[in-house]
């Protein structure tokens, strides 16, 4: 991606030159000038840049390995702007985009939308890598996660696998495109075709996993964002509570996800979703207050701990399902065109039949032309229908139609058809090797039998379009022969010379007669309803190779090459169900912090309640380098009213060791209250331990119209340990020790913004700066670490 | 590829059965017994030999004839019937160097099967003089392929006469030598013997030895044989067993998982010698679990396997098939 190159906030700009000249602007402007330049030692964030934007925005997340910022509008438009708010791109996918998220190594975008689709789009030109329908309703928050690269021991090095099909093949064919005039429908396929094959290449280098998690409470895993690898239903899986060594199950009902998050190590996921808690054991315990929001934490440590072999299944079969699109595209392509060109020859000879029956005969078309071949008379209706309803230019026509389908035909199948089928048999293969390894693999449910199922089937596609290919060529050459003999035939009943048509062969006119007038052996192998003949002798022969180690499957040459095609994709859909199954089953759900109550008509607008999951590697951690452990931090905002609470927002942290581990109780957290002037409109975690705010004024207060951006150093603030006490009170926040917040506090820093502030908040930890937008469509930029240094380093950690 | 050989094969032999010459076509069954021989066993290859010599007189067919010698050698190597491959060795050479030519394929072949003949009868200081010459040959011809499976040879060789430390650099010129020639399964079997080598070195290098096994055992897995993917497991239970941090009680299944598999491979490859092999291993490890029942049942297999090849009885039957 060397279009951008990393863009760094310019050193110790002072904001002196007002970026915009917009005259809306203009005022608070000279407002904002006059507050930076006064507290220019005390202001603790600088402010970059401050530029009108045209949208409303909804949804806004910063590239984590360039100075990208991704929007997403109220009519769900993306837009892409540099740092310094150059735009590069604006696309809008027609759907409405609920949620956002960049990939690790921020190449690609992922949007997901109200109808359930993952949108994946390429960072550099907007185009639309591809769309994955993983989900039926709204996808509420993705996250994808890539694994820490530092822990990789040597041991899983060694374990590493090398995919040896570029070593040994071309790069892989893409889909056929429609040339001519009949394109348009696949005008999409066209362009991405390099940006497919660029996207395949590099994000397979590294493991990462895109959760998503949607409104009806279903997280689907994905690696790479393209093999679906699991899905669960937060509402059928079992809780299971310890407290004081009674057992408790509970289950969660009408769940809808809030928000997701991955650890980086792929150990853990953390998750807020609303629902109502059912105890399964005493199901009248349910009351009112069991609606609430919750904090789930599900055990992913399959994905860790199998991540080579995820890794290397994931690789082949990913690259096995994009050649399968490019072979269904092929073989529909294929049957268009040729029924195209079929079409137009029927249509034309069918004016045959409906002539004979005119002059009241009663032969068949068949027979018309053997008795010309034979030269024993040409019937009258026959001359006419040579001579003037087809004539000379139509059979030309014909030829030519046909000719050019039969190219294109071949074009299809030794471009794209047979290779696409050569490297899916060569990556079928090497799974199956892996298959074998029953140790390592048997456990995220590769199953050998399935796939040597498979591997019979994609060898049986191979045959099939050899023989598709010898079909092909024999009938076009038929084709050929009998439209030059019509041809010839024509100029002499017009008694025109012949020199100029080449000879043809009547033996094979009469083939063509009698095997081909009717019936279209093309299409019958490009369809799948037909049974294909075959000739007792081919039987036989195949029969007999089954001894030598044929096909056990002596029928499929009677099946048609589309057929067979569907065969296999049934196959390699039930082979790669497997590991889905398995490492869905695999997941399991660690532990459940109820976090507030929510009264069932605010159940609706709880989605949308701020709040932040984040990890952090243990800086005192004691583990080797190869097994870090890591914090989880959950910081969200508590509904007005829940808990008897107004204007609080909770921090809590350790929750996933809390869980795991109970003998050592570690959960601790704080309550934080704002100032009653103001409301907390977004809050995200910052990069470690910190916490950044983003406070509006009421409308009610004079506070109105001014804002404040808060950054807490949460190590400064006091965590108090709580207990997790089943089921006698299910929330327990108010045990927790309440700060008042001051806005001049020596907690972290503070600033105050002279807009009316809305979401999103969009913080980026690589690069130290925030994003927030006001109400009056303005995008500030904040730069967080005034230290550039710290930055440095920061952003030397991440690469 | 294995898998794409036998498909591409399949394709030819499906396809163009009305168009091919018989040479061509026999050609083409020809690697389909190979295919079967190795993947299937000898059982299953001889039957549809049978049908390919009806089908093309073996009297004029000079690859068929070939084949059936390759698989009697091979199965008389594995059912420890030495004298039987002596002497097909000889025909070997005597068809190499016929009256109307020196054939070198033929000839590099001939003295490859006398090597491997002289190791199974261990006469090792003989085999590897015949490897030696072989090696020389071969280089002098530019025979990439062979080069590396004589290298191989010579470090199995080594190995089987104990000297592990004088195998190492055979095997480790070996698998450089396929990988400067993209022979990716000899590779794999060069670090397997290279792994076997480590392991003979001591239990101390059981942790390298098992890192070269995993790196060649999906390449094993997919596409080599049922006896590379018999060795490989066995190296592979070996490497658990000498490793003196690997405690047998904790974790039986990764030891018995492989054996088991292997003691299948071996089953239909009739290969006595490291059937025996596994279940002495097999017999070692329930020993130290304290199941004495499939113990004593490994051990009886052990027996059975070790007196088959001691005593090889029927060594008519080794020329009928």
């Amino acid at each position: 991606l060397s279009l951008f190159p990393p863009v760094r906030p310019p050193k110790k700009t002072s904001p002196k030159k007002p970026p915009t000249k917009q005259q809306a602007a203009m005022a608070e402007e000279q407002m904002e000038e006059a507050s930076s330049s006064a507290a220019a030692s005390g202001t603790p964030f600088q402010l970059q840049f401050d530029k009108p934007i045209p949208f409303q925005i909804k949804l806004a997340e910063w590239n984590p390995e360039k100075d990208l910022l991704a929007m997403v509008t109220d009519d769900s438009k993306v837009l892409l702007h540099r740092f310094n708010w150059q735009r590069l791109w604006t696309i809008s996918p027609g759907k409405c985009i609920t949620s956002i998220c960049w990939s690790p190594d921020g190449k690609i975008v992922a949007l997901g939308t109200e109808d359930g689709f993952v949108l994946l789009h390429d960072v550099e030109n907007g185009k639309m890598l591809r769309s994955i329908k993983s989900h039926d309703v709204a996808i509420i928050c993705l996250n994808w996660a890539e694994d820490e690269p530092l822990s990789r021991t040597d041991k899983e090095d060694l374990l590493s696998y090398e995919d040896r099909t570029t070593r040994f093949f071309p790069p892989a064919p893409v889909m056929p495109r429609i040339g001519g005039l009949n394109s348009g429908d696949t005008g999409l396929a066209d362009e991405n075709e390099e940006a497919i094959q660029a996207f395949s290449s590099a994000s397979c280098q590294r493991f990462n996993i895109l959760c998503t998690g949607d409104k009806d409470g279903c997280i689907c895993f994905s690696i790479f964002g393209i093999f679906p690898i699991g899905k669960i239903n937060i509402n059928k899986v079992p809780i299971h509570v310890q407290s004081s060594g009674k057992r408790t199950s509970y289950r969660l009902q009408d769940v809808s996800i809030s928000k997701v998050s991955l650890s980086r190590n792929l150990h853990q996921l953390v998750l807020l979703c609303s629902g109502k808690l059912i105890n399964t054991d005493n199901l009248s315990l349910s009351n009112d207050l069991s609606v609430g929001v919750h904090c789930l934490h599900l055990d992913t440590s399959i994905f860790s701990n199998r991540k080579n072999e995820l890794h290397q299944v994931s690789q082949q079969a990913s690259s096995i399902q994009d050649l399968v699109e490019v072979v269904r595209a092929s073989i529909s392509m294929m049957s268009k065109q040729w029924s195209n060109a079929m079409n137009l020859f029927h249509e034309k000879f069918s004016a045959l039949p409906s002539l004979l029956t005119a002059h009241g005969m009663e032969s068949s078309s068949e027979d018309e032309f053997m008795s010309l071949l034979f030269g024993t008379h040409t019937s009258p209706a026959l001359h006419q229908f040579l001579v003037s309803s087809l004539g000379e230019a139509g059979l030309k026509r014909i030829a030519k139609t046909i000719e050019s389908a039969g190219r294109e035909l071949r074009i299809v199948v030794s471009e794209h058809l047979q290779p696409a089928v050569e490297i899916i048999s060569f990556r079928l293969a090497e799974l199956r090797g892996l298959a074998r390894w029953r140790s390592r693999f048997q456990n995220i449910g590769l199953d050998e039998k399935l796939m040597d199922g498979v591997t019979e089937r994609v060898g049986m596609l191979v045959v099939q379009v050899e023989r598709f290919s010898r079909v092909a060529a024999t009938v076009l050459y038929l084709f050929q022969n009998f439209l030059s003999w019509v041809l010839k035939c024509v100029k002499i009943l017009l008694s025109e010379p012949t020199d100029q048509v080449p000879s043809t062969n009547s033996e094979l006119v009469v083939i063509f007669l009698k095997f081909l007038l009717d019936k279209d052996p093309i299409k019958q192998l490009l369809e799948t309803d037909q049974i294909f003949e075959w000739d007792i002798d081919t039987a036989k022969h195949v029969e007999h190779l089954v001894v030598f180690g044929g096909f056990t499957d002596t029928k499929f040459l009677e099946r048609s090459l589309a057929k067979q095609f569907s065969e296999l994709e049934e196959s390699l859909k039930e082979a790669f169900l497997m590991p889905f199954t398995t490492v869905s089953s695999q997941i399991h759900c660690q532990g459940l912090l109820p976090l507030y109550p929510v009264t069932s008509s605010d159940a609706l607008s709880s989605t949308s309640t701020p709040a932040s999951i984040a990890f952090y590697k243990d800086k005192d951690s004691q583990h080797n380098a190869s097994s870090y452990s890591s914090t989880d931090y959950i910081c969200f905002k508590i509904p007005d009213g829940s808990l008897n609470l107004r204007n609080f927002v909770a921090v809590i942290k350790d929750f996933c060791n809390s869980c795991s581990t109970s003998n050592t109780p570690s959960l601790s957290g704080f309550l934080l209250h704002i100032p009653v002037e103001y409301e907390c409109v977004d809050l995200s975690l910052y990069k470690d331990n910190q916490v950044v705010l983003l406070l509006s004024g009421k409308s009610s207060s004079e506070n109105a119209g001014r804002s404040w951006m808060v950054m807490l150093q949460t190590e400064n603030l006091s965590f108090s340990q709580f207990s997790r006490t089943f089921p006698a009170n299910y929330y327990n926040l108010q045990e927790l020790e309440a700060l008042e917040l001051q806005l001049d506090t020596d907690y972290g820093k503070v600033r105050s913004v002279p807009h009316p502030l809305s979401t999103p908040l969009a913080v980026s930890a690589s690069r130290g700066v925030a994003c927030i937008f006001s109400s009056r469509r303005h995008a500030l930029v904040y730069i967080l670490d005034e230290d550039e240094d710290e930055d440095e380093d920061e952003g030397s950690e991440m690469e | 590829s294995a898998p794409m050989v036998r498909m591409n094969t399949l394709v030819y032999a499906t396809c163009f059965a009305d168009a091919a010459s018989s040479s061509e076509l026999s050609l083409a069954y020809v690697k389909l017994i190979e295919q079967l021989a190795v993947f299937k066993g000898y059982s299953a290859a001889f039957c549809a030999l049978k049908l390919a010599e009806e089908k093309f007189p073996s009297s004029t067919n000079s690859q068929i004839h070939l084949l059936k010698m390759q698989l009697l050698h091979e199965r008389a190597l594995h059912r420890g019937h030495l004298r039987i491959a002596q002497q097909i060795c000889d025909e070997f050479g005597v068809l190499s160097s016929s009256v109307s030519g020196v054939d070198i394929e033929l000839k590099t072949e001939a003295s490859l099967r006398r090597a491997r003949t002289l190791l199974a009868a261990k006469q090792f200081s003989q085999a590897a003089a015949v490897a030696n010459s072989l090696f020389t040959t071969c280089y002098k011809y530019n025979m990439q392929v062979e080069n590396a499976s004589v290298l191989l040879l010579l470090a199995e060789i080594h190995r089987k006469s104990d000297n592990a430390v004088l195998g190492l650099p055979y095997a480790l010129a070996s698998q450089s030598f396929c990988k400067s020639f993209n022979l990716d399964l000899l590779e794999a079997s060069a670090t397997l013997t290279l792994a076997e080598l480590w392991l003979a070195l001591g239990s101390n290098h059981a942790k390298r030895a098992l890192s070269l096994v995993y790196q060649s055992l999906p390449m094993i897995l997919g596409h080599g044989g049922l006896e590379l993917r018999a060795r490989s497991q066995i190296v592979l239970a070996k490497c658990h067993l000498t490793d003196p941090e690997f405690s047998v009680s904790e974790d039986p299944c990764a030891v018995l998982d492989p054996l088991n598999q292997a003691a299948e491979d071996l089953q239909v490859l009739e290969y006595h010698e490291m059937a025996a092999e596994v279940y002495y291993l097999k017999a070692m490890t329930y020993n130290h679990l304290g199941k004495e029942y499939e113990r004593e049942e490994a051990a009886a297999r052990f027996k059975e396997h070790v007196t088959a090849l001691e005593n090889p009885r029927d060594e008519e039957d080794s020329l009928v098939y």
